[in-house]
């Protein structure tokens, strides 16, 4: 039995071989190494440097207000896109669901967005806020949309969180279409012969039968939004000043513009992972107790 | 059991391809070095060597190629080497990048680019550049730009290939229309402006969307306080000993006067709709260098514009021009071929090939060697530098340029006050110090 366990092993370790070397060489070490690195004062450039401990962690949730405001502006940016981008993606596909001829038409129009790299619609985008906006302000008499859409701090967020939403839901509204196609019709039935109303029957029968699909959704929000960089980099670049800046620029700017501070990038890298790795580890323990079986 | 063989054989076969494609580097350096067999001259045993070159400007690899063969041509004929030149040309974006990465792991290539201003004083405390100081070449540079090349301790370590001479750009034909002169006071700004206003032209272009825009008014400003008040500005800030708040009349004084008279929706605005926008005639200044002529004359070919010293007081000996470097060549230290790069950079200045080479990138001349005719407001420029009104551009850290741009543009938003963003430098600075300690 030992010799057979044994083979067994050796085999499984064979065929994820390719994979598990490919992976570990370009993902798995970096990885460590960018962890080590964290723990020192590394520049980038030197050829030596030293070890400082936890001196960079420190530092940065103590002596660093750029890198705690852009994380709570982080976290602002990710409880509104959990929100509103799973809400919106759940009433679209509901939407799209009841369609019985112009279902692909719509699926497709909404999957468009998703379908163009975040940073050419973030810069689309821009187009549209500064230049379209203004225009069309003009022509209709609608003065309220001329405004400072991205130069202006206040407004700039919610610019940012639309751009987001425009170029996210489509993905997150096909999870939900194709969960909401598992959704057996005898139930709807029977809640319908029961005397539930539309809602009461969304409420009670399809919401729980479709909780796996919440659960995969929320998830991938959840990671995605905490890593936002390119709709903010392509639509202020974190300005005016760093009113906008995420974590994932603050991190950048530290690594690569500043003074080149790699090792406390990297202990910013750090954090950022443990924050994402906490955040998921409690949304999917939460939800996975809140799904049912058919 | 033979299925099992088959998967570790694949496995194998897998990391000796990607063992494979790691090896090929060391590869050709190990080839470079190994021909040290010198022949005295002996026609069919001509001494060979691999040349490399990491120069980030692919928008000119063409005139590179040509200068680059001739040079071949020429050290055959001179000293019979076989030169194979391996020309690396990534985009600016990341080349410092891959550029870090080459040096830390001993794999620096024989000549490599790097910005003058901003990179040689790092990248000589690493011991990562070779003196040049002794080589001819040296001796050719104008002494407009020999400053921007050399170290603190007085070692040309580079040879700059681009500079820059720059203040402001103005519109000359408005200028002209309205029979105005560039100012060389505050005061005579102010008067300036009233008269563009009068007339319902706006003064300033402003375009503060990308934070080295706003950035560009701390050189100028520290440049001629250190040239009239204050000479040992940077050195006392290197010793953590000044602030910043000696600079704020300097910096805001003119900063809030462009502001107030400057083209609305500022923070939505780039480099390159600026450049539309000043192209445009839509405002008859913009705090810019030359460097966006090209972009400029792509916008409206006929324009007429020039280039002026920026006034921060009323001080008319503090209107002056900024002189630096960007691109410039460095050789490293560890290069194996160090003659051959050394023939490389000296004949970039050549007596005669040099000026054939600067005039086809549209670069200033740098050299004494250099007679060709340049851009009309670079003659421009240069005539406030012959008559002493320039200064060298201050050795301000990259972080602190940084963080003024984004200080300038939260300023601008009305976010913050004039005292916070001197302080944030002055945090900026004194962090640099301690990193770079």
């Amino acid at each position: 039995m030992p010799v057979k366990s044994y083979k067994h092993i050796a085999s499984l370790l064979a065929f994820v071989a390719p994979a598990l070397i490919i992976y570990s060489l370009f993902l798995l070490i970096p990885t460590i190494g960018g962890m080590y690195y964290s723990f020192t004062d590394w520049n980038g450039l030197n050829a030596n440097y030293s070890f400082i401990g936890l001196g960079n962690f420190i530092e940065a949730l103590r002596e660093d207000p750029d890198f705690v405001h852009a994380l709570l502006f982080t976290l602002k940016y990710v409880l509104f896109m959990i929100v509103l981008q799973n809400v919106l993606a759940l009433m679209l596909a509901v939407f799209i669901e009841t369609k019985t001829r112009s279902k692909g038409f719509f699926r497709t129009i909404f999957f468009m967005p998703n379908m163009i790299s975040t940073i050419i619609s973030a810069f689309m985008w821009t187009f549209v806020f500064s230049q379209v906006l203004p225009q069309l302000a003009e022509k209709t008499a609608m003065t309220f949309l001329d405004q400072l859409w991205i130069g202006n701090p206040k407004v700039s967020f919610y610019s940012i969180i639309i751009v987001s939403l425009w170029n996210g839901v489509g993905y997150m509204m096909i999870i939900y279409l194709a969960a909401l196609q598992g959704v057996p019709q005898s139930l709807k039935e029977a809640a319908v012969i029961d005397g539930a109303s539309p809602f009461q029957s969304f409420r009670k029968v399809t919401l729980p039968m479709i909780t796996h699909a919440v659960t995969i959704c929320l998830f991938l929000t959840l990671n995605g939004a905490f890593k936002v960089f390119e709709v903010v980099y392509g639509l202020t670049g974190g300005g005016p000043g760093r009113s906008t800046q995420v974590i994932t620029m603050n991190i950048y700017e530290e690594a690569f513009s500043n003074n080149f501070r790699y090792g406390y990038a990297s202990a910013k890298s750090v954090i950022l992972f443990v924050i994402i790795l906490l955040f998921t580890f409690i949304q999917i323990g939460v939800m996975k107790r809140k799904e049912v079986e058919a | 059991m033979k299925q099992m063989s088959k998967g570790i054989l694949v496995t194998f076969l897998a990391a000796t391809l990607l063992a494979g494609c790691g090896g090929n580097n060391s590869g050709t350096a190990g080839n470079a070095a190994g021909d040290d067999t010198n022949s005295g001259g002996a026609e069919g045993s001509a001494k060979s060597v691999t040349l490399k070159m990491f120069i980030a400007q692919p928008r000119f690899k063409e005139q590179y190629d040509k200068y680059i063969a001739e040079f071949v041509k020429k050290e055959k004929a001179d000293k019979n080497i076989e030169v194979t030149v391996q020309l690396e040309m990534p985009t600016a974006d990341n080349a410092s990048q891959i550029l870090k990465t080459r040096l830390a792991s001993n794999d620096a290539p024989d000549i490599f680019a790097l910005h003058a201003v901003n990179e040689i004083p790092s990248y000589y405390k690493a011991g990562y550049l070779e003196d040049l100081s002794s080589q001819p070449f040296a001796a050719k540079l104008l002494d407009s730009v020999k400053p921007s090349v050399t170290t603190t301790d007085g070692k040309i370590v580079a040879l700059p290939l681009e500079t820059l001479s720059w203040g402001y750009l103005y519109n000359k034909k408005i200028f002209t229309e309205q029979g105005l002169t560039p100012p060389a006071t505050l005061t005579e700004m102010k008067s300036v402006i009233e008269k563009l206003k009068a007339k319902e032209i706006t003064p300033f272009v402003l375009s503060y969307k990308e934070s080295w825009i706003p950035q560009l008014v701390l050189p100028l400003a520290v440049g001629a306080m250190m040239k009239t008040q204050d000479p040992e500005f940077v050195n006392k800030m290197n010793k953590d000993e000044g602030s910043f708040t000696e600079m704020k009349p300097a910096i805001f004084d003119i900063f809030d006067l462009i502001n107030a008279n400057g083209t609305a929706k500022a923070t939505e605005v780039g480099g390159d709709d600026g450049a539309a926008a000043f192209a445009a005639g839509k405002g008859a200044m913009w705090l810019m260098g030359p460097w966006y002529a090209e972009t400029i004359l792509k916008s409206n070919p006929d324009l007429d514009f020039g280039v002026a010293p920026l006034p921060i007081s009323d001080d008319p000996a503090a209107t002056l021009i900024n002189l630096s470097a960007s691109t410039s060549l460095a050789v490293s230290p560890t290069s194996k071929n160090k003659e051959v790069a050394l023939d490389f950079l000296n004949y970039v200045l050549d007596d005669q090939a040099s000026n054939g080479l600067f005039q086809a990138m549209k670069f200033n001349p740098i050299a004494t060697v250099h007679t060709y005719e340049s851009y009309p407001w670079i003659t421009e420029a240069t005539t406030y530098v012959k008559a002493g009104k320039s200064v060298q551009d201050p050795a301000i850290p990259q972080s602190v340029k940084d963080e003024v741009g984004k200080g300038l543009q939260a300023y601008y938003a009305g976010q913050v006050s004039q005292d916070d963003v001197l302080k944030a430098l002055d945090k900026a600075w004194k962090s640099y110090n301690k990193v770079n300690k």
